[in-house]
């Protein structure tokens, strides 16, 4: 249950236990009813009254009963004469709904004007509360929004309770808002106004600023009091939705960058290499977590939803057994030239991103989205707070926590540590150097690939997908300091929260230049890095 | 290092070069000349050959590797260009497509003065030494070096990448500019003024291998050389090396952007693509596979590359990237010092007692820890 429903829910709880209860709603005089459709216009009045009033806290059987009134008189399918009236063709008693015929003189009473619309609102509004067809329920608020200032109070949040149609049911809510807010009776114009504000939104906002064209607004001072006071109120709730909703933005940015990251950092503070092939691992992670989907389509469909936790072990693993064979194969030479192995690792880059173009296309990849990275919870004005988001942030949270974890607890982190620190000392006392580059090669092209899949519900996936995040990782290395898992985290979190900060003001390029000249201007000050190990400047 | 007159592969080249630059304006007519399509090739080969030069001045002779080197070429690129739509509208009235475009009535207002051709020349260097001063400055001063600063280069031109294709900013967007018709008060397009910008760029060319070999063969070089193999003794010993590096990386600027200036008239065309992170990468890659530390080296490798480039990308786009990096992976792996590596063998052996000075040399590149 959301926060924002909250209110519509509890007032359809009470709707639905006042329901419940025989006898709490007054029975339907039916006799009276009839007896009002056939007399004059002012008793069909009162009449057409009191069956929308049924249609609003009425009984479920006076609901069904009435149901076939209002059309009837419509159409003039009701025939009235002295013993009350029959219903249509199919001879029915009104009241009683027994067959009989209707007497010779019976006649089909005639609608004024006024209250042929009156009766349209009511065959509108036992519709919407009684017809199991949604089809027709929607045409019936279609016809109800025409004059919602009559609309009495209680039928829409009744009808929203029970209305199993998601679209339909928020299109009854939106009509609730508006036609409380069109109500005759002041109380209840201010109540819907303090409903509204509630919960803050730019159509609520919107709302509001029509309601100041209200001649209410001019003469009635309690009621502008109150419109100024949601005016102000819905105000501050958007623009501390919108602070969230770039803080949130940023937050998942942020771990996307961290993934990508950590790697980047753990093989440059080993090895002094940057790989510049990182954005292409992370393309890879996203295509295998897409062959993982499919898969999953051909053999297992029952399974298909669990495709994006199926697929961690796997694009690990791909994206670790490539980036062991780059090392293997290509940066083993490199050691002693850190600047060739920029240009070898983007040779790598070139040659991955132009072999998946061949093989994938450029199009963008479709996924599924399953049920847990599907739609979110709206919370204050525009935040809503996303799934997918919630699962990259949760994601890069889980791997930061196993990430720490393998390099601080295990015999390969100590090993890690060591070759970082001091790479002859290491070597001199027994540590294996080379596997342990290998193998912390594998971990950071292994993190990329999860940053691959943790990104692939919330960006497109296509062969050219890495270039937007590679130059933004490498500002975290060098921002963050090389081989330590704090600096990486704080510098991720700066740069992805100052870009999103800065974005809605002076745009996402600003954004950029922004980072990038607080990036160099930081560097005065700390050259190593913000969480440098102390030691020798080399 | 080799005196100047026994060096004998950048006495051919130069030679190779005055003799191309005589030869195709007095050929110009007879049916001995180059199509226009290759008269232009040749020319826009020229100005990468500059622009590779300025990078392996640097990465080179220096040891500091720029990925970013592109944004000196975009600058000198981009300001020619004004100067070239600028001097149009002046001449002839068209009005720029970008101008049209925005729906702007006129120029905006820094674009003033763009018509003369000298003060733009002046516009572009200031605007290079002034970006180049101060990122130079900040990232020599905080000894920011190696790796660090081949990224923050990168980022540096993909951020310029990103301020270019903005529309806003009154320098074309992401169109770029194009419809040149008028350079110099002479109409562009004759095979006259391909002609003559191609020996314009071969002339700069051969300058600019002739300015930069006096200045690597001079105590200044050694300087260079010093500060590349061990830049921590040469300050030990008393020397900053910080006024050196920012003098050359300056200098290295203004000859990229100089390369810009001769490329966007040839090409007829400049946009924010020359801003991209790629071309700044592949330019290192041409120095790597001519030979870094050698300028004839980056010349030819900044000609072969490309001419193999401009063959592959009509004849087989899909195969031309996977044999760029065949090709980085070859010359990384087997070849440290590029083509160089290969010319060794077949130079070394007749020259006798150079020999040890090659090998001297090629070892110590090999070996330099960057």
């Amino acid at each position: 249950m959301t926060f924002r429903h909250l209110p519509t829910f509890l007032a359809g709880l009470l709707v639905s236990a006042v329901l419940a209860t025989p006898g709490a709603a007054a029975a339907l005089d039916r006799a009276a009813v009839v007896a009002g459709l056939c007399g004059n216009a002012g008793q069909m009045f009162e009449a057409a009254a009191a069956l929308t009033a049924t249609a609003a806290t009425g009984s479920d059987e006076d609901r069904a009963w009435a149901l076939a009134l209002p059309r009837a008189l419509i159409e003039k399918t009701l025939a009235c004469d002295a013993a009350g009236a029959v219903l249509g063709n199919g001879r029915l008693d009104a009241v009683s709904r027994v067959v009989r015929e209707p007497a010779p003189d019976a006649r089909a009473p005639v609608l004024s004007l006024k209250n042929r619309a009156v009766f349209e609102q009511a065959d509108a509004a036992l519709a919407l509360r009684s017809t199991p067809d949604a089809g027709a329920r929607a045409a019936a608020l279609r016809m109800l929004e025409r004059r919602p200032a009559t609309i009495p109070e209680g039928l829409l949040d009744a009808a929203a309770a029970r209305e199993s149609d998601p679209a339909l049911k928020a299109q009854i809510e939106g009509l609730a808002q508006t036609a409380a807010l069109n109500a005759s009776d002041p109380t209840a114009r201010l109540r819907a106004i303090g409903r509204i504000a509630e919960n803050p939104s730019r159509r609520a906002l919107a709302q509001m600023a029509e309601l100041t064209r209200d001649p209410a607004y001019a003469t009635n001072a309690d009621f502008r009091a109150a419109i100024d006071a949601a005016t102000r109120r819905i105000e501050r709730g958007i623009a501390i939705g919108d602070v969230l909703a770039a803080l949130y933005n940023g937050l998942s940015f942020a771990s996307i960058l961290f993934m990508a990251a950590i790697g980047l950092a753990i093989i440059f503070g080993l090895m002094g290499v940057i790989n510049l092939a990182q954005g292409e691992l992370i393309m890879i992670g996203a295509y295998v977590t897409w062959m993982v989907q499919q898969g999953l389509r051909a053999v297992a469909p029952a399974l298909l939803d669990w495709y994006l936790i199926l697929a961690i072990p796997v694009a690990f693993v791909v994206t670790a057994a490539i980036g062991i064979a780059l090392e293997a194969l290509l940066l083993r030479h490199l050691y002693k030239r850190p600047l060739m192995s920029l240009l070898a690792t983007w040779a790598v880059s070139l040659f991955l991103v132009n072999l998946v173009r061949v093989v994938f296309g450029t199009q963008n990849m479709q996924f599924e989205t399953p049920f847990y990275v599907s739609g979110g919870v709206p919370v204050i004005g525009d935040f809503i707070f996303t799934w997918n988001r919630m699962f990259a942030i949760a994601f890069a949270v889980v791997t930061l926590a196993l990430t720490w974890a393998i390099v601080r607890k295990t015999p390969l982190g100590l090993n890690i540590r060591a070759v970082t620190q001091n790479r002859d000392m290491a070597a001199c006392i027994g540590i294996p150097t080379r596997s342990v580059d290998r193998m912390a090669f594998g971990l950071g092209s292994g993190l990329a690939g999860l940053a691959g899949l943790a990104l692939s519900p919330i960006y497109s996936v296509n062969p050219q997908m890495g270039q937007n995040f590679i130059i933004d990782s490498f500002m975290v290395v060098v921002l963050g300091g090389v081989g330590t898992i704090a600096g990486t985290v704080v510098a991720a979190l700066g740069i992805g929260q100052i870009n999103v900060l800065i974005e809605p003001l002076w745009g996402a390029v600003a954004a950029k230049v922004i980072v990038l000249l607080m990036i160099i201007a930081f560097l005065q000050w700390r050259p190593e890095g913000l969480f440098a190990v102390k030691g020798r400047r080399k | 290092m080799t005196p100047i007159t026994r060096d004998r592969p950048f006495l051919l080249l130069v030679a190779l070069l005055v003799m191309l630059s005589v030869a195709m304006p007095l050929l110009s007519g007879t049916g001995l000349a180059p199509s226009r399509y290759l008269t232009n090739a040749i020319g826009q080969l020229a100005a990468f050959a500059v622009l590779a030069l300025s990078l392996d001045l640097i990465w080179g002779y220096l040891g500091i590797l720029s990925l970013g080197h592109g944004l000196f070429f975009a600058i000198g690129g981009y300001v020619v260009a004004m100067y070239l739509l600028k001097h149009s509208f002046v001449v002839t009235g068209t009005v720029p497509d970008f101008l049209q475009f925005m729906g702007w009535k006129e120029f905006p207002f820094y674009w003033a003065g763009f018509e003369f051709f000298p003060y733009a020349f002046g516009v572009a260097v200031a605007v290079t030494l002034l970006i180049s001063g101060v990122f130079g400055y900040v990232s020599f001063r905080s000894r920011v070096g190696g790796v660090y600063f081949a990224i923050i280069t990168q980022a540096l031109v993909y951020v310029a990448m990103l301020l270019m294709f903005r529309n806003d900013t009154g320098f074309g967007g992401n169109n770029g500019m194009t419809g040149f018709s008028v350079i110099l008060g002479w109409p562009m397009g004759t095979s006259g003024m391909i002609t003559a910008l191609a020996v314009a760029s071969l002339v700069t060319l051969a300058l600019v291998l002739v300015g930069c070999r006096w200045l690597v063969g001079s105590r200044f070089g050694a300087l260079m050389l010093a500060t590349r193999d061990d830049e921590t003794r040469l300050r030990t010993l008393g020397y900053e090396t910080l006024r050196l590096k920012l003098i050359v990386w300056c200098l290295s600027a203004l000859l990229a952007m100089l390369a810009g200036m001769l490329y966007v008239p040839q090409v007829g065309i400049i946009n924010p693509r020359v801003l991209s992170p790629e071309l700044s990468l592949e330019i290192a890659v041409w120095v790597a596979i001519g030979g870094r530390g050698h300028l004839v080296g980056a010349v030819i490798g900044a000609l072969l590359v490309n001419a193999l480039k401009f063959w592959l990308s009509s004849a087989a786009p899909d195969v031309w990237p996977f044999i760029l990096s065949g090709l980085i992976v070859l010359v990384v792996l087997v070849f440290p010092n590029g083509l160089m590596d290969l010319a060794k063998f077949r130079l070394a052996r007749p020259m006798g007692p150079k020999r040890m000075e090659t090998k001297r040399m090629a070892r110590g590149i090999g070996e330099a820890r960057s």
